[in-house]
Parts: structure tokens; C-alpha cells; sequence
């Protein structure tokens, strides 16, 4: 048992130190006067999904390429290629070059300096190399089974699946950075479908880790189950401003919606509500908001982000302050007054130069025990799913109004399912009436790594019929 | 790109567990971007991407691995992983390789490599001064240039092998003017497939200043009435309906699904039998057009409404099976990373008999639309409702006054029905259509085409 892993992590980091070798050779042909830098990715993923007991998809993939980067005298080309071969290599360098020619001179064209970095290697498990396509298949049509034989009112599954990857980035730069990981991910999930004469209500159960062996799948297709047979019977509520509970996943999109008003990007632009609001109280005394890409419970931790800046823990609103934004090293360089880039640079792959996003973005402060939120409240909405979060959000304006599925909360106690309402608010009212946050923190992988809690929300428009 | 025997060992390896076909694309892609925001370029990239993908069809199955690693050792393992999913014994073997022959080339006469970056910055820049030198109420200009040479290998085991080379060259001006809290947006788009000669049928200046003058001319106008009316389209003003509203009905993975409107309605009258509807992947140097599809098919023009009855729908060769036709050359995707389904190509409903002046004559009171801009189509319904960049009021037969704000709601099968006059005019546009996360070039035209009756919301 041991020396199977030890030699699968040795190959591993051998492939690992051959995508750092190649960048390296990009960056050896810097002239004198400018800057190069080379971002080496290499990714091999599985997807698999079925529907009743028969694969429905089965997709793999082997990727790699190489994305160049120019800065002479302020000026930024970028150019990638999939051709590693050292005549698709020198055209990246050569179009790099030839675009910084072109591109307007900005205070913000600058490579990072290197920094230590520490590894984190817990982030790569061994052995997903070794797992049979089969037993993927095996595992996505186990997991329908167990969704499906548990009630009699759970009918069937809208789509079961498995995913995983292995993925492995590199990055050399001409001002000495020269670092290389390797990271896995492994995920299974179910949307069950519950009926009840026409009624059809859907419910999601997830499990995710680093190695295959690590997937619960009777966890999610509990969960699953729990989810869609507990909103059957749903009906519209009436009007009224009460406390909401917001379910963890429910929570997740909710922070999904602050990840880009968070980025310098935005609020350089003028696109974020918090474009002007660092200093001031913008959430509720206890609450703190974290991104952490260190964290090794969150799918997104690296020991690195994609220019090669360490990756950390940055608090970007502590007790309900706002303390700043997430940079990488172009926001940061344009900000001026110290700011350094909080290790968030990141990238869509390799034909893309770098952008800013959340690693890690969860909620911090005092918990309370998920369980005894509800218990609480005499009269107020559970959230369980919400709709429309990309179209009812305006993450300039703030203003918050989606549609809403959960359950009525009734003497501390889960009653009646609902459907079809809405809840409304703004951005900094909700994270200002947040009053408890739930010892529940989960990460999602839909949409970046973001955390789910039980929150409570102290009151909120509820609109229904 | 691929050596054949090499071709033939990967779909052989792929049909091993009781495939009923299988298929490998590939494909090699140069391209180069350029965008400027604001008088600054704010991207200049240029990228080089190369990858295969290797389906395995069984039934309603598919299985799919791609890699960007185009070693025989890769394919190989590609086409095994694949394979692994279906899990039964070897059932059908490989028909020979023959060479297919495309019905139709896209000739260019100035290849994007042979064009210096100079030039294409220099494009993108003269399209953006002409339009801040259209005026003081011009407030923001971007303008962008981009080119792909695409060269594709495709073989499958049903005897299919072809490659073809597409070139794409497109030159976009987006204007934003601005007066008296008023803000108005203008925008140009002109695209091919074609080279650098884009820039010649298209000058730049011309380009930047048409956008331009188009916000700034919108910033003198009144309010939309609202209400139902007669509503006259310009020609190409109407293609972004018959895309979404009509075209999106009539791809043949919805009719399977039974998922749209148009499902169980072939070979009724559903439109005016003015209506003449085709998508034509035969364009010469047409923004949508190719020479074979991304399966192999060849590509062709498909009547989908002829003199107002549906005739056909647009299908891959998956879909086309489920309903039992032969595919009609619609399987597209957007790279060797995604699986091909079901797309549009050209969508264009042809010029009629009607002179386009005389359309117009006729109309007490109605709305003229210029150009449509974003919409949103229920396709279970068919309902619609469209923005309108650009419109005039129509009184007794005359354009008068320029209004904003308004929209056109309605349903798609009835509005083909209420076309009454339809021109002998033709243009069309260019955009890009999404559909189930990928991303494909299409054309959309049509001709001055009236309608009798439609809703439009406006603001007063």
C-alpha cells in the first residue's frame, strides 16, 4: 500500500517538474530589457453522467499549453499556444513580443518579484491515476441507485454524476519566479426528482474530496432525497417581512454574488458597490469575510495564484468593515499607496492572461449550532433554493431580488413547503442583518470555491401570491 | 495533420467495446485579438490551439475525450478511455477512408498571416477615430479586430474523411453617446469568411463612424408609443427574430425533445405564404457558412418554411436519426473540447416581390425598426420579446418622428403569419450564438418584411 502512492506522487511531481522545465526554456530567451513570463498548465479530467442505470455522457480530456507574457517599458503582450513543441513555443514568444509593440503603456504592466512560497501538499492525493474509467462509471450509477431506493416518492434522478481532475501549473518568470504544483479534485453529484401527482420537486446532494476514496455517496443521495421530497406540497405564501434562513447552499450563491464587486478589477472600474466604501461599515458587527487560499478544506487552496504571488489569507471585511479588495499584481501596481496583489490573480486556463478572482471566500465570525437556528424563529422563511441570482442581482446597484423555494418556519420548527416567491433586499442590508452565522461551513465547487453556512437574516421582503 | 493509418488505429481502438460509429476531429487554430476601450488597447493577444476529440456513438450514448496532445500514443489513449465506457464487444469495423469533396469553398484572397499586426491595430484604430470624430455626444468607443484560421481533419468509421481550412475576420465598433441624461449605444459588426479583404468591403472609418452616428442620431428622439401596430423590419432588421424566435424552434435536438413550438408542426402552414425560410451553410464567404459541418456533413441549404408551410428543421446526425431523416449539415461546435449539436449556419427568410417603398406606403400609423437588439424567446410557447435599437413612427405612409425605448412582443408562429409584404431587399448581420455553453458564428438576414400586427411596448 505504501509504495504504490510514493511512487505515483514521485511521477507526479516528475510531470510537475517537466511543465516548470518548459516554462523555464520560454523564459531563458528573455532579452535584455524585458520581462517574460511563462504560465504552463496541464490538465487530465473524467466526467461521467447517467440516467436510469445507462451512461448518458461519458467525456475525457488531456489538455496542456503554455500563455506567454511581454512587459517592455510598460507595455503588455500576451500570446499562448497548445503547439509545445520549440517551434509553437517560440511563436508564443515572438507574438508576445510583437503584441507589447502594440499595446498602450500602463503603470499596471508589471511582473511580481518572487516570494517564498510554502507547499501545500496536501492539495494532491495519489492513486485518481489509477482508478479504471469502469469504476468512475460504477460509482455515478451506484449513486443513482442509492438516490432512488430510499423513498418511494423520489422517482427518479434528473442527472447523476462524477467528475475529477488532475491538474498541474508551472510558472517561470524572468524576475526569478519559478514554482510548480500539482492538485487533485474528485466530486459526485445528484439532482433527485420527487412526485406527487403533477408536483415535480428537484433536491441536490453533493460529496467531494482529493481522492476517489474519499466520495460519500450514501451522504449525498441522503441529502438529495432530504432535500426534494421535503418541498413537495409546495404553495405560494403570502406577503410579509419576516426573519429568512438561508441554507448553506443558498449562503454559497449568495457569496457567489459578492465575488466580483470584491475585485479591484470592479471597483477600479466603477463597477462595484463597494467601489467607495473601504472604512466603512458595510455588514454586521460580528460578521467577517474571508478569502483564504490556503485553506485546505476549500477546493480552490494552491500554494500559488496564476502570476506565482503566494496565495493567503486575506480578510476583506472584518467585523463588518470593509477592509479592501482582492488584487493581483496589475490592480495592485495601479493602486498605488503599498498595496500589494492578495495572491488572486487567475486565469481561465492558459490562453487567457490573468484576471482576479476569490479563492476560498467564506463567511467568518461567532457560530452558533446550525441545528438551533430554526428553533429560534416563531414566523419566518427557510431558503433552500433560490433562481435567478445572476438576472435579480445588481452587483453595482445592490439591489437583491430573487426567486425563493424552502420551507415556512413555525414555532421553531420546519412547516409547510412554499414555492414561487421572491426575497428582497440589498446587498448591504442582508449582510448588515445577518445575526447568525451556523457552525455548518461546507465549500461548494459550483461557480469557485465558495462556503455554505446557515445563516440568519433578521428580516427581509418576503413576496408572495 | 493527422497521418492516416494513425486515423484508422484510433477508430479502431474506439469501436472496441460496441460502438456503432466513431469520429475524430481535429483541428489547429491561429488567432489573433485585438480590442481598444477607451483610447486604450486594452487587449492585443494572439493564441495558438491545436486539439482532437474521438466520439463514440451507441444509441442515444455518446462517449468523448479530447486532448490537445496530437501524438499517436495520446489518440490511442483518448480513443480507449473513450472506448471503456460502453463496456461490450466489438460489433461493427472500419469502411474505408475515402476523401470528401466540399460542395462549396470560401475563397480568401488575403490570408490574416499574411497581414501585419501593424495593419490590423491600424484597422481597429481607424474605426475608433472616425467615431469620436463624429462629435461632442460620443462618450465611449470600443473598437475590435479579430481573425481565426481554423483547419479542421475530420474521419469516422462510417468511411468520412475531409479537412478544410476556415478563415474568419471580423471588425466590431460599439459607440456610446450621450446628452441630457440621455444615453444612446450604436453598433457595427461587419464579419466573414474571409481575409483581410474584409477591411476593403468594409472600410474601418466607415465602420466607426456608422455606429457613431447611429447613438448619436438616437439621442434626438421621443419616447415609443406602445401598443399594437403595424411594424415594418428593414432589411436585415429582421433576422435576430427569425434566429431566436423562429430558427432556435426548428434545430432538431428541441424537436426531439419536444421542447419547442414547432415540434409537431412540419408540413403545416405556419407562416404567410410570403414566408420563404432557409438556413444555407453555402454562402459564399458568409459569416455562418463552412464547407462540410463538424461531423463530416456537407454543407447545404435547408428550406425551413417554403411559401409559409414548415418544411424541415436543422439536425445532426444524432438527432437526425431519432427522427428518422437524413442530418442536414447542422452539427457545429465550438472547438475539439466540446461535442457538436444541432446549429444554425445562414438563417435567412429571401427576398419577395414587394417594392420596399411602396411597404411603407401603405402604413397609417405603425413603427419602422431599424435593428433589433437582445431578446427572449420561451421556446415551448414561442413567445418573444425583442428590444429595438433603432426605430421612426410611420404616419400615412411617411417616417417621422425617431423614437426609443421600444419593444416588440409577440409570439413567433403567429408573427409569420402576420407577415403581409415582404421586399425584394436583402441584407444580413453577423453574430455570435450561444446554446448549451458553446459558442459558434452565425449569419441572420432578411428583407424588408412587414407585419401586420404586433405588440410594442414602449414607454408612453
Amino acid at each position: 500500500m505504501t509504495e504504490q502512492p510514493a511512487a505515483e506522487h514521485a511521477s507526479a511531481e516528475h510531470a510537475s517538474t517537466e511543465l516548470l522545465a518548459l516554462a523555464t526554456r520560454v523564459v531563458s530567451q528573455a532579452r535584455s530589457g524585458e520581462d517574460v513570463e511563462a504560465f504552463a498548465i496541464h490538465s487530465i479530467s473524467t466526467s461521467v453522467s447517467v440516467f436510469e442505470q445507462e451512461i448518458e455522457k461519458l467525456s475525457s480530456s488531456q489538455t496542456r499549453g503554455v500563455g506567454v507574457r511581454v512587459v517592455v517599458d510598460g507595455r503588455l503582450g500576451f500570446a499562448s499556444t497548445a503547439d509545445l513543441s520549440d517551434e509553437g513555443l517560440s511563436y508564443a514568444l515572438a507574438e508576445a513580443r510583437s503584441n507589447a509593440e502594440f499595446a498602450t503603456q500602463d503603470v499596471g504592466n508589471v511582473l511580481p518579484d518572487p516570494e517564498p512560497l510554502t507547499a501545500l501538499p496536501g492539495i494532491f492525493l495519489p492513486g485518481l491515476d489509477e482508478v479504471p474509467t469502469a469504476r468512475k462509471v460504477e460509482l455515478a450509477l451506484a449513486l443513482e441507485r442509492a438516490t432512488t431506493g430510499q423513498d418511494g416518492r423520489v422517482r427518479g434522478v434528473d442527472n447523476a454524476a462524477y467528475g475529477d481532475g488532475v491538474t498541474r501549473a508551472a510558472i517561470a518568470s524572468s524576475r526569478g519566479v519559478s514554482a510548480s504544483y500539482a492538485r487533485t479534485d474528485v466530486y459526485a453529484w445528484v439532482s433527485a426528482l420527487a412526485r406527487d401527482g403533477e408536483e415535480t420537486q428537484t433536491g441536490l446532494g453533493l460529496t467531494q474530496g482529493r481522492s476517489f476514496d474519499e466520495l460519500d455517496i450514501e451522504a449525498a443521495a441522503l441529502e438529495a432525497v432530504r432535500r426534494c421530497t421535503r418541498l413537495l406540497g409546495a404553495r405560494k405564501a403570502a406577503t410579509a417581512k419576516v426573519p429568512v434562513v438561508f441554507d448553506p447552499l443558498v449562503t454559497a450563491s449568495f457569496l457567489g454574488v459578492l465575488a466580483s464587486p470584491l475585485t479591484a478589477e470592479a471597483a477600479q472600474k466603477g463597477r462595484s458597490l463597494f467601489a467607495d466604501k473601504v472604512g466603512q461599515q458595510v455588514a454586521a458587527t460580528t460578521l467577517s469575510l474571508v478569502d483564504d487560499g490556503r485553506l485546505l478544506a476549500g477546493p480552490a487552496a494552491g500554494p500559488f495564484d496564476d502570476e506565482g504571488v503566494p496565495t493567503r489569507r486575506t480578510e476583506l471585511i472584518s467585523n463588518g468593515v470593509l477592509q479592501g479588495f482582492l488584487h493581483n499584481t496589475q490592480t495592485a501596481a495601479r493602486s498605488g499607496a503599498g498595496q500589494r496583489s492578495t495572491g488572486n490573480a487567475s486565469r481561465a486556463g492558459h490562453k487567457s492572461s490573468p484576471g482576479i478572482s476569490p479563492t476560498n471566500l467564506f463567511f467568518d465570525g461567532p457560530t452558533t449550532a446550525a441545528a438551533s437556528i430554526v428553533g429560534g424563529i416563531t414566523d419566518g422563511l427557510y431558503v433552500q433554493d433560490v433562481a435567478g441570482i445572476h438576472s435579480g442581482v445588481n452587483p453595482v446597484s445592490g439591489e437583491f431580488s430573487v426567486g425563493a423555494t424552502g420551507m415556512w418556519i413555525r414555532g421553531g420548527e420546519l412547516a409547510e413547503p412554499v414555492r414561487e416567491v421572491t426575497v428582497s433586499s440589498t446587498i448591504v442590508d442582508i449582510l448588515t442583518a445577518i445575526t447568525l452565522l451556523g457552525d455548518d461551513r461546507r465549500f461548494y465547487p459550483f461557480g469557485g470555491s465558495l462556503a455554505g453556512a446557515t445563516m440568519l437574516i433578521a428580516e427581509m421582503t418576503v413576496g408572495g401570491a | 495533420m493527422l497521418d492516416e493509418s494513425d486515423v484508422r488505429d484510433v477508430l479502431d481502438a474506439a469501436l472496441g467495446t460496441g460502438g456503432e460509429w466513431a469520429e475524430i476531429y481535429a483541428e489547429r487554430r491561429d488567432a489573433t485579438a485585438i480590442s481598444i476601450d477607451d483610447h486604450r488597447i486594452e487587449e492585443l493577444t494572439s493564441g495558438r490551439d491545436q486539439g482532437a476529440g474521438i466520439r463514440i456513438v451507441k444509441g442515444g450514448q455518446s462517449a468523448y475525450a479530447y486532448t490537445n496532445i496530437l501524438t499517436r500514443q495520446s489518440l490511442l489513449d483518448a480513443a480507449k478511455t473513450a472506448a471503456a465506457a460502453l463496456q461490450g464487444d466489438r460489433k461493427v469495423s472500419i469502411v474505408d477512408l475515402t476523401r470528401a469533396i466540399a460542395p462549396v469553398t470560401h475563397s480568401v484572397l488575403r490570408s490574416p498571416s499574411s497581414v501585419s499586426k501593424a495593419d490590423k491595430v491600424a484597422a481597429a484604430r481607424a474605426a475608433e477615430e472616425a467615431a469620436w470624430a463624429v462629435g461632442g455626444d460620443v462618450r465611449q468607443v470600443a473598437a475590435s479586430y479579430s481573425d481565426v484560421v481554423q483547419r479542421i481533419f475530420l474521419a469516422n468509421s462510417l468511411g468520412h474523411l475531409s479537412d478544410e481550412t476556415r478563415t474568419r475576420t471580423r471588425l466590431v465598433c460599439q459607440v456610446v453617446a450621450a446628452r441630457d441624461g440621455i444615453v444612446q449605444t450604436g453598433f457595427e459588426g461587419p464579419g466573414g469568411s474571409l481575409g483581410a479583404e474584409l477591411l476593403d468591403l468594409h472600410p474601418p472609418d466607415s465602420v466607426g463612424r456608422q455606429a457613431a452616428e447611429r447613438a448619436v442620431r438616437l439621442l434626438d428622439s421621443v419616447p415609443s408609443p406602445a401598443g399594437e401596430m403595424t411594424v415594418v423590419l428593414n432589411a436585415g432588421g429582421g433576422g435576430v427574430l427569425f434566429h431566436e424566435a423562429c430558427g432556435h424552434g426548428l434545430e432538431a435536438d428541441s424537436i426531439v425533445k419536444d421542447t419547442t413550438v414547432y415540434a409537431k408542426r412540419k408540413g403545416q402552414l405556419v407562416g404567410s405564404t410570403l414566408v420563404n425560410g432557409v438556413d444555407d451553410a453555402t454562402v459564399v464567404n458568409g459569416w455562418g457558412s463552412f464547407g462540410f459541418d463538424d461531423e463530416g456533413a456537407q454543407a447545404q441549404r435547408t428550406v425551413l418554411f417554403d411559401a409559409g408551410v414548415q418544411t424541415g428543421e436543422m439536425s445532426d446526425r444524432i438527432s437526425a436519426a431519432r427522427l428518422g431523416v437524413t442530418p442536414s449539415g447542422n452539427g457545429r461546435r465550438q472547438s475539439y473540447a466540446h461535442l457538436p449539436i444541432p446549429r444554425m449556419t445562414n438563417s435567412y427568410i429571401l427576398p419577395g416581390e414587394s417594392d420596399p417603398k411602396l411597404i411603407l406606403a401603405d402604413v397609417k400609423h405603425g413603427l419602422y425598426a431599424e435593428g433589433l437588439g437582445g431578446g427572449e424567446v420561451n421556446p415551448a410557447t414561442g413567445d418573444f420579446v425583442f428590444g429595438i435599437t433603432e426605430a421612426y413612427l410611420i404616419e400615412n405612409g411617411e417616417l417621422t418622428r425617431r423614437v426609443r425605448g421600444a419593444n416588440l412582443i409577440g409570439n413567433g408562429p403567429v408573427a409569420l403569419s402576420q407577415i403581409d409584404a415582404v421586399g425584394s431587399d436583402f441584407d444580413s448581420k453577423e453574430g455570435m450564438c450561444g446554446k448549451d455553453g458553446q459558442w459558434v458564428p452565425v449569419g441572420l438576414g432578411t428583407p424588408t418584411l412587414r407585419i401586420a400586427k404586433l405588440t410594442v411596448g414602449g414607454t408612453e
